[in-house]
């Protein structure tokens, strides 16, 4: 079922058009990582589902429910953490959370048990009873996450959950939003892209106010994987008259390699050959990867084997910042797929990017991954 | 529905903790006590068409000279008590939680309303109440006087609550709520004063369309008039509908 369904919003603040027409689906248990640049409309869509704005035009529905002006019973399935984390700072934390609930509509027995259950999982124990105001910014996260659980909502819309916190807390939000995924449907919008490789299992990028890509992390990081390096070995009895470049020339006609780069012979029948892929047909890895597949098929089909196969350029965040990027929406248009997710689909494309992701340079210093 | 009913209470509830919370609800009470205890003994009521002698001067055991100025002291208090209950919520943010949590916009009007109200309710017990006490001591007090002055100060209160709570929701800055307040409540009662200088059919139309002279010449003399009782409420009525329709229009916004 779809968890949220978002139907062709647009927006408008005065002159400033912040929506065009934005259309996606969210399944139940995905946690969806929403990018775009400032200004791209971001908040604006997560404030026109939570029901705190109403669209010019388009619909939206949460957990089945029409998300309606005046009609609180959409919102009642939706927990929603805003931006700047606005919480009454003079009360105490579990005052706060008792009133969250009371207003969820709990009685006092249900009010105890839920300000509990919110307290344990936010890990807010030594805090609960302190003014929210005397709190430190990654604490008063916590606080805000809490209140967005305490209705027990099947869906979770955070915006920009781990803004203005220490890396240790970010490594913490993470992994609490991971463990929350297990069971509700999130949405949550970053501008931190390593932590969408580590949490999402599929990324919706909004630019200018249009959708500009709908994949999982992986595809967009691949989308963008400017080279492809094979490193190949021909049989011994083919050793004589070895030539890198004839083999090179041989391999810029597999479908999807743009040109070659370039053939080195590495000798003993070993040649290292870079391919240009990028922006050659079938290059944008929406349905698997086709470009290494042909040349995996052009080798064994020459009776080659192959030592090596690695995507240079195959970067998130350089991926990121060329598919928000307005000249080249308007030249080939936004990066979606053309089937639907499947949920083992998922599973098996993120794993390697949850478990097997080398650290790099911009990740925060303890960000291991889980 | 019981459901609006209930998260109308926890409004309530929050916005009168909130108040009991922070200082400056204790400082509001103080100085409007001392406030009206000071023109009380020593100055009398000498404005406008009801001129009153003070306690020592006039040596009446009568609470009339309180009540006299409590419209002009309104001017001052209600806006303090009022600028912060949605400015505030909108310069923090908190409106966003506010809004998206499922509570109606009308639940979260009248939970702030009523705060507001009870609060000044308690404002009024504690600045007049031992005012009467002691009068009482000195000299034969009519009690049924000062409770109908304090009913009709009360309803007197709501009104201008409700005005002034719909003035809040305009703003962003406190500051702003505040003055554009305490200036609209200062014209309606300074419309009383102006009376006298007005063509007799403006005069009549401002008279009864000041909330302050469904006061003066009933509640404050300890007259009860029902016709004032339907005056505040619908005054009351209108302004929390006014209040409604703008925090919920802020969705289209």
């Amino acid at each position: 079922m779809n968890m949220i369904h978002v139907q062709g919003l647009e927006k408008s603040y005065g002159n400033l058009e912040a929506l065009k027409g934005v259309s996606f689906d969210v399944e139940r248990g995905e946690i969806v990582g929403f990018l775009g640049p400032n200004g791209a409309g971001k908040s604006t869509t997560m404030k026109i589902l939570t029901g705190y704005l109403v669209p010019d035009s388009g619909s939206c529905r949460v957990a089945g429910i029409e998300v309606t002006p005046g009609d609180p019973s959409s919102r009642r399935s939706v927990g929603y953490l805003p931006e700047s984390t606005p919480l009454y700072r003079g009360m105490r934390v579990d005052r706060y959370l008792d009133f969250v609930a009371g207003i969820h509509g709990q009685d006092r027995a249900e009010r105890r048990a839920s300000v509990g259950r919110v307290i344990e999982a936010c890990r807010l124990g030594r805090h609960a009873g302190r003014r929210i105001g005397w709190l430190s910014k990654g604490f008063r996260q916590r606080v805000g996450l809490a209140q967005a659980l305490l209705g027990n909502p099947d869906v979770l819309i955070l915006d920009e959950p781990t803004s203005g916190l220490d890396p240790r807390e970010v490594v913490r939000m993470r992994d609490l939003i991971l463990e929350l995924g297990k069971e509700k449907t999130v949405l949550l919008s970053t501008h931190i892209l390593s932590e969408v490789e580590a949490t999402c299992s599929r990324v919706i990028v909004i630019a200018g106010g249009q959708l500009v890509a709908d994949a999982t992390p992986f595809e967009i990081a691949r989308s963008r994987a400017a080279e492809l390096t094979v490193v190949l070995r021909v049989p011994s009895d083919q050793i004589q008259g070895f030539d890198a470049a004839a083999i090179g020339r041989d391999f810029a006609h597999v479908p999807g390699v743009a040109r070659l780069v370039s053939a080195e012979d590495c000798g003993g029948g070993t040649a290292r050959l870079v391919l240009d892929v990028n922006r050659a047909p079938g290059s944008v890895a929406t349905s698997g990867e086709p470009v290494a597949e042909m040349v995996a098929d052009a080798l064994a089909k020459r009776g080659w084997k192959l030592s090596e196969l690695t995507w240079q350029g195959d970067d998130f965040e350089a991926a990121f910042l060329e598919i928000t990027d307005p000249e080249r929406i308007a030249l080939v248009g936004p990066l979606v797929r053309e089937q639907p997710f499947l949920a083992e689909e998922l599973e098996e494309l993120t794993e390697p990017i949850l478990s097997t992701r080398t650290p790099r340079s911009g990740d925060a210093p303890t960000g291991g991954n889980k | 529905m019981s459901t609006e009913w209930g998260t109308m209470l926890w409004v309530f509830r929050r916005e009168l903790g909130a108040r009991f919370d922070s200082l400056s609800a204790l400082t509001v009470t103080i100085v409007f006590a001392l406030v009206a205890h000071g023109l009380y003994y020593f100055l009398g009521h000498p404005v406008g068409d009801l001129q009153l002698p003070s306690l020592w001067a006039g040596q009446v055991a009568s609470l009339q000279v309180v009540f006299a100025w409590l419209p002009l002291l309104f001017v001052g208090l209600i806006p303090a008590l009022t600028m912060g209950a949605w400015a505030e919520e909108r310069a923090s943010g908190t409106q966003e939680l506010l809004f998206t949590w499922p509570v109606s916009g009308r639940a979260s009007v009248l939970g702030k309303f009523f705060a507001v109200w009870f609060f000044l309710g308690l404002v009024l017990a504690v600045a007049i109440l031992p005012l009467a006490v002691m009068v009482a001591g000195l000299g034969d007090l009519d009690w049924g006087a000062v409770f109908g002055g304090l009913a009709g100060a009360f309803l007197l209160a709501g009104a201008c609550i409700s005005i002034s709570l719909f003035l809040s929701s305009l703003f962003t800055e406190q500051l702003s709520a505040f003055l554009s307040s305490a200036l609209l409540l200062g014209l309606l009662w300074s419309a009383g004063l102006l009376i006298h200088v007005m063509p007799p059919s403006l005069a009549d139309a401002v008279f009864y369309a000041s909330p302050y002279s469904h006061f003066f010449d009933s509640a404050a003399r300890g007259v009860f008039d029902l016709r004032d009782l339907i005056y505040h409420v619908s005054l009351m009525v209108a302004g929390l509908w006014c209040n409604t329709l703008v925090v919920e229009g802020r969705r289209w916004a």
